[in-house]
């Protein structure tokens, strides 16, 4: 019974991928124009059949797509056409990938870190004046847009004290310290929107397990307020919270675009971005295919992390 | 029952939602400079410059103007974009849920793949497709890149919308009135229009305000990235722009994203407001 | 006889959009120690929140209590916080009605029991786990070990209930309340349960308040019961008197509301027709006058006291059963 769960789930997954994928290829083929002739602005006809073929734009809308996802589970995400020559897309994801994880990895950790005391906290004096005021300065800060938190910050940091880099991204081995202070902008520009999120989530959910009779249960046991809080009414509040957060993971690696832009970052949602405004399509694809395989990991993980945190969706998922 | 009386904060969202609407609508009419105008002798003036009061940027375009100008664009493209998705996504979701079946899951299954594509991603793509020429070389046209934006954040608003308004049907269409209603003989499409449609909508409506912020701020991402309106038109424009200048022009920045965080902060707070009088209606049914 | 526990003069209000709600109003009551006192009513009368407001387990901005709960010879409404949660476990405990709800989904039997005694009697991991299949075995559940891994939701409401109740008496507590501990249960299973408790209570000596809607439970399981109705106490008297003597038309109508085997078949089961009075705003006389057959003008009127038949029977009626006048109709 569990085992035919996880084959349909993973199927599910299977099948948002090949989706994904498959409208990314058929956006090719709605182009009025054929996508040779915009790799190759300025090559010959003949270089152009050749681009064509190679590709795989000659046969047909269903043969394009098999040729790229065969290309694609081997390993080849395609090239990259400058008018100069190529470079293909695996170079340059190696390069960007690690920064985009990065990226994502300090984002969720500064964020949950904020948020899961605060949501605890304004769950626990619900209604009260803390709780009124976490929630109005989260709101407020949460109708931000990141650009706009990552300019002030660019402006008052970087521009302004001089405190920090405002551009660039440099790797561990530039030094620890080299690598963080070129990551604080970027992070808490990302960081602020989804610390909110968070907090509103976990906080209506340990308002509800505040409620149930087994936290009076574990009053009546004598425990102190914080053991309650902690031992017995967050963890089955959490499930919400990580699924969210696993959700979110996706996005972050592919589509911090703007964040990465502005700071200069370079990572997965610039290349996105880049291949999107080169008309880069078949790199679109392989970049979009790869971030839709992350979603559907970050999925899987997620249920069956789900499935350790509260027992009841094991159970659950034998019933259904 | 108690009466629900709104608070200050949100007087004051309605009241900024007013007048963004006002300047979308009857921004070209006032006695206020184009955008365009160049005010050679004024660059860079800080904001309160009699004549120039919210400054003027390194261009010499006056900041009050833009904003004016800018509010006609982004709260254009935001209600346009929310009226249409929201009108589409409703339809799907609504039919969606009603009939069940084949479709249902058709439709559901297309709303969670589209979800799973980040939302500027999303947006970009369908822009770079879109605004494609067949002569790559010529311009696109402004009109057309508007038609564009407008088309591609109605495709981002559908799933989340149309998701919405499939949830809500769901709940609905098991209440006993529809069920009663269906049992007399109603037709379906009388039922939709009379039973569902009346009480999904305030849902939607609540969801709707949330929608608009996230327009927003989609276009002003799309225009820092540069594919948005030409010219730096929009607010998210004038930020591009404000962008290139913060040493020595800061108010070019800083006025643009007041603007722009009071309008979302507003639709969100009106969209909350919307949903906490929902589930107060649903608590006491 | 001492006492365990006296509650004097209590009222407990909770503040509502719709006015201060009165959910319990001026009850005395005493437990004597080492007896088992019942507490009848349906379902709102404010029993459950009196046995809570006792234990001292109400929390929330909105509730506002007074009057006076002695335990031990000390007194429970002027503790503080932590005071009252030092009194938890080891002098009293409290068995909820759902057992489905009362236990922590998301964490294994074993830690559950073990829980209070490493934190509340200090033993280390493995003393406790050992401690708690002990327990289990005393609330006779089979294969107590396996029981230990094992998580809410794969047991049956039997089952639950009698982990619930391992993990009250966990630190031999002196006062035991019991909260509907058999609503939620299969009838088959009722009886055990209610035995169980009462073996209990006798094999550790502890005094026990039943919470419950059941005359018929308290009959059997109760030295002592106090019937509220609206918040306040209407009858209270030994459980032997009570039954031999009963003064309320409430109480009778309570327990004509029960099946029993002796009825014929096919007889009908006597509801009690209408409702509790809206407890936000309440009528001047009698909270049951809309709903009793003997009602009066007097009961419209005035509010009856609390009036002692000599034995230390109390009843709160104009016109008590027994009483000639009231047997017009």
């Amino acid at each position: 019974m569990r085992g035919s769960f996880w084959v349909q789930r993973f199927a599910q997954l299977l099948i948002t991928v090949f989706c994904v994928t498959f409208g990314c290829s058929l956006l090719v083929q709605l182009l009025p124009v054929s996508p040779a002739e915009i790799l190759l602005p300025v090559g010959s006809p003949e270089e152009r059949e050749l681009l064509t073929k190679e590709i795989g734009l000659d046969r047909g809308p269903i043969g394009y797509y098999l040729k790229w996802l065969g290309e694609f589970v081997q390993g080849d995400f395609g090239d990259i056409y400058y008018s100069g020559g190529t470079e293909s897309v695996s170079s340059r994801l190696a390069v960007a990938f690690p920064r985009s994880i990065w990226l994502m990895i300090y984002t969720q950790v500064l964020s949950l870190a904020v948020a899961i005391p605060l949501g605890v906290w304004s769950a626990y004096r619900v209604g009260k004046r803390a709780d009124k005021a976490i929630s109005n300065t989260l709101f407020t800060l949460s109708s931000i847009p990141n650009f706009a938190i990552a300019l002030i910050l660019v402006l008052i940091l970087g521009v302004r004290l001089q405190w920090l880099p405002t551009l660039d991204y440099q790797p561990y081995s530039a030094g620890i310290w080299e690598h963080f202070k070129h990551m604080i902008m970027p992070v808490v520009s990302l960081s602020v929107g989804l610390i909110a999120a968070y907090t509103r989530l976990l906080r209506a959910d340990m308002i509800a397990a505040l409620r149930e009779d087994y936290i009076l249960m574990a009053a009546s046991k004598g425990l102190t307020d914080r053991r309650i809080l902690w031992r017995h009414a967050f963890r089955p509040s959490s499930v919400t919270l990580f699924t969210s957060a696993a959700l979110n993971m996706g996005a972050l690696i592919g589509g911090a675009i703007v964040i990465e832009t502005i700071f200069a970052t370079y990572g997965v949602g610039f290349e996105v971005f880049a291949a999107i405004s080169g008309r880069q399509y078949i790199a679109l694809q392989s970049i979009v295919g790869l971030i839709s395989i992350f979603y559907v990991v970050f999925n899987l993980i997620v249920d069956i992390l789900a499935g350790y945190v509260d027992p009841r969706t094991r159970d659950r998922r034998v019933n259904a | 029952m108690r009466k629900r009386k709104y608070t200050i904060p949100t007087y004051f969202a309605f009241a900024w939602l007013g007048l963004a609407v006002f300047l979308a609508i009857f921004g070209s009419f006032l006695p206020v400079d184009g955008y365009q105008v160049i005010h050679g002798d004024f660059i860079d003036s800080p904001p309160l410059t009699p004549g120039h009061w919210f400054g003027v940027d390194s261009n010499g375009y006056d900041i009050f103007s833009g904003i004016i100008n800018g509010a006609r664009l982004s709260v254009f493209i935001a209600i346009v974009s929310v009226g249409l998705g929201g009108a589409i996504g409703a339809l799907l979701g609504i039919t969606a849920a009603y009939y069940r079946g084949r479709y249902d899951s058709f439709i559901n299954s297309t709303f969670n793949v589209v979800l799973s594509v980040p939302n500027l991603v999303l947006a970009l793509a369908l822009v770079a497709v879109l605004a494609t020429n067949v002569d790559i070389n010529e311009a696109v046209p402004t009109w057309r890149r508007l038609v564009t934006l407008i088309i591609s954040l109605t495709v981002v608003i559908i799933p989340i919308l149309g998701r919405i308004a499939r949830a809500a049907t769901l709940a609905w269409s098991g209440r006993e009135f529809v069920v009663a209603a269906r049992s007399m003989g109603m037709r379906d499409r009388d039922i939709i229009k009379r039973h569902i449609v009346p009480n999904v909508l305030p849902a939607l409506i609540a969801v709707g305000f949330l929608a608009v912020g996230v327009v927003i701020i989609a276009e002003a991402s799309l225009s820092l990235l540069g594919v948005g309106i030409p010219d730096g038109a929009s607010w998210g424009g004038m930020l591009a722009r404000g962008r290139n200048d913060l040493e020595y022009n800061p108010h070019a920045l800083y006025i643009p994203i007041i603007a722009l965080a009071f309008t979302v902060i507003s639709t969100n707070h009106v969209g909350d407001v919307l949903r906490g009088g929902l589930d107060r209606r649903e608590g006491r049914l | 006889m001492t006492t365990m526990m006296s509650i004097s003069d209590m009222y407990v209000r909770f503040e509502t959009p719709f006015g201060l709600l009165e959910a319990v109003r001026g009850v005395n009551l005493e437990i004597p120690a080492g007896a088992s006192v019942g507490i009848v009513g349906e379902s709102g009368s404010g029993k459950t929140v009196m046995s809570r407001a006792a234990m001292g387990l109400l929390s929330g901005s909105n509730v506002r209590r007074e009057g006076k709960v002695v335990f031990n010879g000390r007194e429970l409404t002027a503790m503080s916080k932590e005071e009252v949660r030092n009194q938890f476990g080891t002098g009293m405990a409290m068995i909820f009605q759902d057992p489905m709800t009362a236990l922590n989904p998301v964490r294994r039997v074993g830690t559950q029991i073990s829980e209070s005694l490493r934190v509340r009697l200090g033993m280390d991991k493995k003393q406790a786990m050992q401690r708690s299949a002990e327990l289990l075995s005393l609330v006779r559940i089979p294969d107590p070990e396996a029981m230990l891994r094992k998580f809410p939701y794969q047991l049956s409401g039997g089952m639950r209930q009698r982990v619930m109740i391992a993990i009250a008496i966990s630190c031999n507590p002196e006062l035991l309340f019991a909260d509907e501990p058999t609503t939620a249960l299969d009838v088959t299973v009722q009886a055990q349960i209610l035995q169980l408790l009462s073996d209990l209570r006798r094999d550790l000596k502890m005094s026990m308040v039943l919470v419950t809607h059941d005359l018929g439970v308290v009959a059997n399981h109760t030295d002592f019961v106090a019937v509220m109705y609206a918040g306040e106490i209407v009858e209270q008297a030994s459980t032997t008197e009570l039954f031999a003597n009963m003064k309320m038309p409430y109480t009778r109508a309570l327990l004509e509301s029960i099946p029993n085997i002796e009825m014929k078949s096919g007889a009908r089961l006597k509801v009690i027709e209408g409702r509790l009075p809206n407890p936000v705003d309440r009528p001047k006389g009698c909270g049951f006058v809309t709903r009793c057959t003997y009602a009066q003008q007097k009961c419209h009127d005035e509010h009856p006291p609390l009036v002692d038949a000599g034995n230390g029977h109390l009843y709160r009626c104009w016109y008590p059963l027994g009483h000639t006048i009231a047997r017009k109709q």
